[in-house]
């Protein structure tokens, strides 16, 4: 309904209940027949339920959230033969959910990939994009010989690269019941047969998880995410860890801030080796101590 | 008195702190030992691994429950403290980390060890504004100014997904103890002693009542119909006519009553009322079975109230059977009108159930969830012979979704709805009243009319007047400004040494002390 003006007295239009009315003379404009307003029934007590529909479809369970249960029935309990029959039939249904060996483990992955997700507290639609690509990577026919589980967290770890919101290999085997290993395969995999469309991690992906490890200050992290930019723009990231250069980053930005903390610290945090830590470090350190004009004209130091 | 003191005490009174105190400290308690006292109940998730042939069977061993205070973890993978006008503006729940202890065992009876022990993360848990484990507890009205906090907010709610919700405390019965009524069977009129026995969350409804011929039946859950009460109290130990009368009453006509019903007493001894009870409660099957089945009922089901941690079976028994007795003559004396049926409305026969006693209820159906969700995942890791560790079969957002969800839609576990409410914003009075609001579980749609009349002993702890009009007219009550209320005790063992010392006699399950004491009510 986009008219807010009265076509006959060039009046104001206001939307009461189901129908849009002038304000001035009282014309009907038009009439929505759906009353979206609050339901008037009470459905506090009795039997009388206000539901209409169930939860919305997802991606993430094996049967879209569309299942059906038999169940116990309401207020007569039934007894003796007939009880059994549909205990036997609530049995066979429950199996028959399942059909097939490809559903059992898409039902397997799933609950892998929502563990992993809840373990890591990402955002519930990095679970539903994972499980997406899992159901794609099944199609492909990549799982032969692999393991469901590297399966289920490399689409995990694919996701958040996509969505960039990257999370280490070893940040998602720590929690994963795959190892590191069958993590790598299964996303070179993906990678490789799905085109996932990832480039490089960003460290600055990284700076806002490793600040709080960290327990940087706001600024120290924001001087960080700059130094981190420059050194992608520069070119000086390229080639290295990226959990690296961001630790570095952070390093020099939090020893400029004066804000105490160790190269140790920071390769903790980032769980990588100090020595890593102190090469971006350092490029970052050259890089300053060469003139100003000289930004992009220098190659940087081929390390 | 004099103004200045009146001024003193009204001041104390209808302090910000006190508006909501009921709130804080049920949900503190609920915190601080109540979380554990769940966790200790539960103690343990058994597997079915270990039933095949040549396979180490595995169990989960729960120990210590930490919660922390609310934070959000950001997209970035970033944590900080959430401050609960934060929540309410993102649309996000204020909700705090829980960890808990918990080591897989591994290994036959006796020769156990441990394969995996480590504090993890198993959900969140919402935290009510201005409890203890708030973010603001101990802010001063300018530090809460500077976090965008309403310094006169009295607090005492959840947010969850942005909403605030209080938790309407609830009226119930007093469990534990004995009531006496009048009710009719085919038309003839008898009476009944009434006990709702609780125990962790366990409630089961005893029933003792005087049939028209005079005779007593006992019911209770996992037993259909009723079992006679000589049968029980002899399959309880208590054998002796003698004794049995005894403790009963001493009361010549409650006596006489008494004699009727051992003269039809269908068994003499212990043995012969266990046998019998087992054909009660396992009938068709095999004779060692329905032994076996009987002392588990009696154990298990029949006044679950009476069992103490450290306390033996043996010893319960024999305080089940004085119990029944103690039913029994409520029902005699209520026969002879020695007394009047009690008084269902009396606030005495009342409890409270606030905030944290339903959030108990909430984490205890929640943990179970996540046990049997844990139970699953180990299983299926030992089936697809992964190594099994605590971080990788626990799913944190299983406890999270149990605990959030009822608090956001207010159906409660056990069936009820409308347990938590959205917070009247209205005005600032409207808030006050909402969080002081006590709700009947009775049915609004039928009449009630003695449960919805003001009663006398609502003097100075119910108010009066506000009560809404319509269908929940006197339903739905509000607390007396000056309403004390008072809360459970953590040491029981304390109280009942303190009430030993003020000559409390024949206490049970009181340590240092001989065990010939009965057990009343």
């Amino acid at each position: 309904m986009g008219t807010t003006v009265c076509p006959e007295c060039d009046g104001d239009v206001r939307p009461s209940d189901d129908e849009y009315v002038c304000t001035d003379c009282g014309l009907v404009v038009a009439a929505d027949r759906v009353d979206r307003g609050p339901e008037w029934r009470s459905f506090d007590d009795g039997p009388a339920d206000g539901k209409r529909t169930g939860a919305p479809l997802t991606r993430s369970r094996h049967d879209r959230g569309l299942s059906t249960t038999i169940g116990h029935g309401s207020d007569t309990r039934l007894t003796g033969r007939k009880r059994r029959r549909v205990a036997r039939m609530r049995r066979e249904h429950a199996r028959a959910r399942i059909a097939t060996k490809r559903d059992r483990n898409q039902v397997y992955a799933f609950t892998e990939v929502r563990r992993v997700v809840g373990a890591l507290s990402l955002p519930e639609s990095i679970q539903e994009q994972a499980c997406t690509l899992f159901e794609s990577a099944q199609n492909e026919d990549l799982l032969k010989g692999r393991s469901l589980e590297g399966f289920a967290a490399a689409a995990v770890y694919a996701t958040c690269r996509v969505r960039s919101l990257s999370r280490t290999v070893e940040e998602i085997a720590a929690v994963a019941r795959a190892d590191e290993r069958e993590l790598r395969v299964a996303y070179d995999a993906l990678n490789r047969d799905l085109g996932l469309p990832t480039g490089p991690v960003d460290p600055r992906e990284y700076l806002p998880r490793y600040a709080n490890a960290l327990d940087l200050p706001q600024h120290v992290e924001g001087r960080a995410t700059d130094l981190a930019a420059t050194a992608v723009e520069s070119g000086l990231a390229t080639g290295k860890n990226p959990s690296g250069v961001a630790a570095g980053c952070l390093y020099l930005a939090a020893t400029d801030a004066g804000v105490d903390c160790t190269q140790a610290d920071a390769a903790d945090a980032a769980d990588v080796s100090p020595v890593t830590v102190r090469h971006t470090y350092q490029a970052l350190e050259e890089r300053r101590d060469a003139p100003d004009d000289a930004v992009g004209t220098v190659a940087v130091a081929d390390d | 008195m004099d103004r200045e003191n009146r001024r003193v005490i009204s001041k104390e009174y209808f302090g910000k702190d006190r508006l909501a105190e009921h709130h804080f400290r049920s949900f503190n308690s609920f915190l601080n030992r109540g979380m554990q006292q769940v966790v200790d109940e539960k103690e343990t998730i058994e597997t079915d691994i270990g039933d095949k042939e040549g396979e180490e069977p595995v169990f989960v061993e729960l120990s210590d429950v930490r919660v922390v205070t609310p934070r959000v973890r950001e997209a970035d993978g970033s944590e900080e403290l959430l401050y609960p006008q934060e929540a309410r503006l993102r649309n996000i729940t204020y909700s705090a980390p829980v960890f808990m202890e918990m080591s897989i065992v591994k290994g036959e009876e006796g020769e156990e060890r441990v394969v995996d022990k480590t504090e993890t993360k198993v959900g969140r848990m919402p935290i009510m504004v201005g409890s203890d484990k708030c973010n603001i507890a101990g802010f001063s009205d300018e530090e809460l100014i500077e976090i965008g906090e309403d310094p006169a907010d009295p607090g005492g709610y959840f947010i969850v997904n942005g909403s605030e919700r209080v938790l309407m405390t609830s009226e119930d019965l007093a469990p534990n103890k004995i009531l006496a009524e009048y009710d009719t069977k085919y038309g003839d009129e008898i009476q009944v002693a009434k006990t709702f026995s609780q125990r962790r969350g366990y409630r089961a409804l005893v029933l003792t009542e005087r049939t028209r011929d005079g005779l007593l039946e006992v019911s209770f859950p996992s037993v259909s119909g009723s079992i006679n009460f000589v049968t029980l109290v002899r399959a309880l130990g208590l054998e002796s006519d003698e004794e049995i009368v005894h403790r009963v009453s001493d009361d010549p006509e409650v006596v006489k009553y008494m004699l009727e019903n051992l003269e039809a007493a269908e068994v003499q001894t212990e043995e012969e009322a266990i046998e019998a009870l087992g054909k009660r409660v396992a009938s068709g099957q095999g004779k060692n079975y329905q032994l076996k089945r009987a002392n588990y009922v009696i154990d298990r089901y029949l006044l679950p109230h009476l069992h103490e941690e450290g306390v033996e079976e043996e010893e319960t028994r024999i305080n089940k059977a004085y119990y029944l007795c103690r039913m029994a003559e409520a029902c005699f004396e209520l026969a002879l009108g020695r007394r009047e049926s009690d008084d269902k409305d009396h606030y005495a026969n009342k409890r409270l159930k606030v905030s944290g006693d339903l959030m108990k209820d909430l984490f205890r159906t929640a943990l179970n969830k996540l046990a049997r969700d844990v139970k699953y995942q180990l299983e299926r890791a030992n089936m697809r012979n992964r190594q099994l560790s605590v971080n990788t079969v626990v799913r944190s957002d299983v406890l999270t979704e149990r605990l959030e969800h009822p608090i956001a839609t207010g159906n409660w576990v056990g069936g009820r709805s409308g347990v938590s409410q959205l917070v009247d914003r209205t005005d600032f009075m409207g808030v006050l009243s909402h969080l002081r609001r006590l709700r009947s579980p009775l049915s609004r749609s039928q009449p009630h009319f003695e449960a919805r009349d003001l009663h006398a002993t609502q003097w100075g702890r119910i108010c009066p007047s506000e009560t809404p009009e319509g269908p929940n007219c006197g339903l739905v009550k509000n607390f007396a400004q000056a309403m004390e209320l008072s809360q459970n005790i953590e040491d029981e063992q304390g109280l009942k040494r303190q009430l030993d010392s003020m000559g409390v006699e024949g206490i049970p399950g009181l340590q240092g002390q001989g065990h010939d004491q009965p057990a009343d009510d």
